[in-house]
């Protein structure tokens, strides 16, 4: 914190330009007198070294949602367990992006009221397509479920590649 | 808001109507106490009440990403009811998809934002040398991640798949349709020129796998004629035409090598003879192409107004002047990158 600042404005905030104390800035250098007084109070969060922990705790969980995937992984006959698993893994590393690299971990309250209502509606908007496109198949027409295909069709392909009819020298 | 908690220093002069617009401002009561003690001031004094506690450069960033927030939200909830709700979906194997490069591309965006993130602070601190360096390095990764993208694009145009219907070769399942679009794509006159060439190649001038693939081939050029074709014909064409590994071999890794290795056949026709371009079967595959270039398409859009954003601020001196210039370019990166760790796992790992 600078001398110069009030200290009741430490919570305030984060970033170049949320200092509102001291004389009117004229519009344009609003930015550049911010960020000056203000990069004392950085140091106290932003520091290269939590990025950089930050950035290590992110490439350790890609590489755990990416042993999912590699045949180590003891529950791969469940999918549902992978993919729960997957989820969680980024939720976080989305929460640590947000959190550290987006500052809003170091920001003021007005945080909550732009990403609840942004996030609500998000969830929201899934909820929303569940019914129409989600449920589809259920109420489709006779020539559409023809069309499409069906778990029996990856049964038949399976079996075909099972067979080794084409694999023999073929007779002269 | 924090608003009330900020004291005016005495002697300022007081905020009037003309200081309004700035967007920042006092909180009623001590803009109240400056006025009285700074200049006398008594009469109606508009006091200028900030909405947030920040520039309205940044205020807008965060306006314009919560409304990205809900159209990728709608991009993501879209693929994901759509994904649950077919009754087959391909696995990333089958649409040839690979989890390295997918990886490899999380790992380059995840560096990308931690590369801004150093600029935007080394711009705070005056060093504007630095700044620029890791603004280059943050434009370098941006346009590797597209580059990646680009050749994965490339890979699944190579095998047919393609978001839109004339041009995709994918079919859905080993039907009559398809097997008459392989048949139709055998007769083209340039296709039939092609096969005469290569029954007439002599033996020694072939590889051992292009030999054993011609007297496939010719099997399945039978195949797709017999008038007494069974319905499991046709899903043995597919079958030869290109494999779907399965998730036994997948468990194994044996799908890992070209095409996957399964039964006395290495890789599908297609892949031996790329001038062949036969029609395939995915099943759940056009629906996945759809999703799929839809999805990172938009990622991809994304990623290139950011890259241009970069290369604007490039022009400028990164200084502390310019610090909430790269601020907002960075949350809005930082976005980008929230996006693909969520494209990630659905698309590559599910």
């Amino acid at each position: 914190m600078s001398d110069h600042e009030p200290p009741s404005q430490a919570p305030q905030g984060h970033g170049p330009i949320t200092r509102l104390g001291g004389i009117p800035l004229p519009d344009d250098n609003l930015s550049d007198h911010g960020s000056d007084a203000s990069h004392a109070d950085e140091h106290s969060h932003g520091g290269i070294g939590k990025y950089l922990l930050v950035f290590v705790a992110l490439c350790g969980l890609t590489t755990l949602s990416f042993f999912t995937y590699s045949p180590y992984w003891p529950w791969r006959d469940q999918p549902y367990v992978g993919w729960a698993f997957m989820m969680v893994v980024s939720c976080t590393k989305a929460l640590l992006v947000i959190l550290f690299f987006m500052h809003v971990f170091w920001e003021a309250n007005w945080k909550y009221v732009l990403t609840i209502p942004a996030g609500m509606m998000a969830v929201f908007l899934t909820l929303m397509l569940v019914p129409d496109i989600g449920m589809r198949t259920r109420m489709a027409s006779q020539e559409r479920v023809l069309k499409m295909a069906r778990p029996s069709d990856v049964w038949l392909m399976e079996k075909a590649g099972e067979t080794q009819l084409l694999a023999e020298p073929a007779p002269h | 808001m924090n608003a009330p908690a900020i004291s005016v220093p005495q002697g300022s002069r007081s905020l009037g109507p003309t200081h309004g617009g700035n967007g920042h401002g006092n909180g009623n009561g001590h803009g109240h106490d400056g006025n009285g003690h700074g200049g006398g001031h008594h009469g109606p004094v508009l006091q200028y009440q900030p909405g947030l506690p920040l520039t309205r450069g940044k205020l807008f960033m965060w306006l314009f990403l919560s409304t990205e927030i809900m159209f990728f939200a709608a991009l993501l909830g879209m693929y994901v009811v759509l994904r649950f709700g077919a009754p087959v979906w391909p696995k990333p194997h089958h649409v040839h998809l690979s989890e390295p490069i997918g990886a490899f591309n999380t790992f380059v965006l995840i560096c990308s934002s931690v590369t801004i993130v150093l600029a935007f602070e080394s711009a705070k601190a005056n060093k504007t040398k630095s700044a620029k360096s890791w603004m280059v390095a943050t434009l370098l990764l941006g346009s590797l991640f597209l580059g990646v993208k680009g050749y994965e694009y490339a890979a699944k145009f190579e095998h047919g798949i393609y978001p839109w219907s004339p041009r995709s070769r994918v079919f859905e399942k080993p039907d009559l349709y398809y097997g008459s679009a392989v048949r139709a794509r055998l007769g083209e006159p340039a296709m039939i020129d092609r096969l005469k060439e290569l029954d007439d190649t002599p033996e020694g001038k072939l590889s051992t796998e292009e030999v054993s693939a011609r007297r496939r081939l010719l099997k399945v050029r039978q195949m797709v004629v017999d008038p007494n074709q069974q319905a499991f014909d046709l899903a043995v064409v597919a079958d030869q035409v290109m494999p779907l590994p399965t998730d036994r071999q997948l468990a194994t890794h044996e799908g890992q090598e070209a095409g996957g290795g399964h039964g006395g056949h290495v890789s599908g026709l297609n892949d031996i003879f790329p001038w062949l371009k036969l029609p395939a079967v995915i099943p759940g595959g056009t629906m996945w192409a759809s999703t799929y270039f839809f999805l990172t398409g938009f990622h991809a859009i994304h990623v290139i107004v950011g890259l241009i954003v970069f290369s604007i601020l490039l022009l400028y001196k990164l200084g502390p002047k310019r610090a909430g210039m790269i601020e907002n370019a960075g949350l809005y990166w930082h976005f980008v990158d929230l996006v693909w760790i969520f494209l990630f796992p659905l698309l590559y790992l599910f």
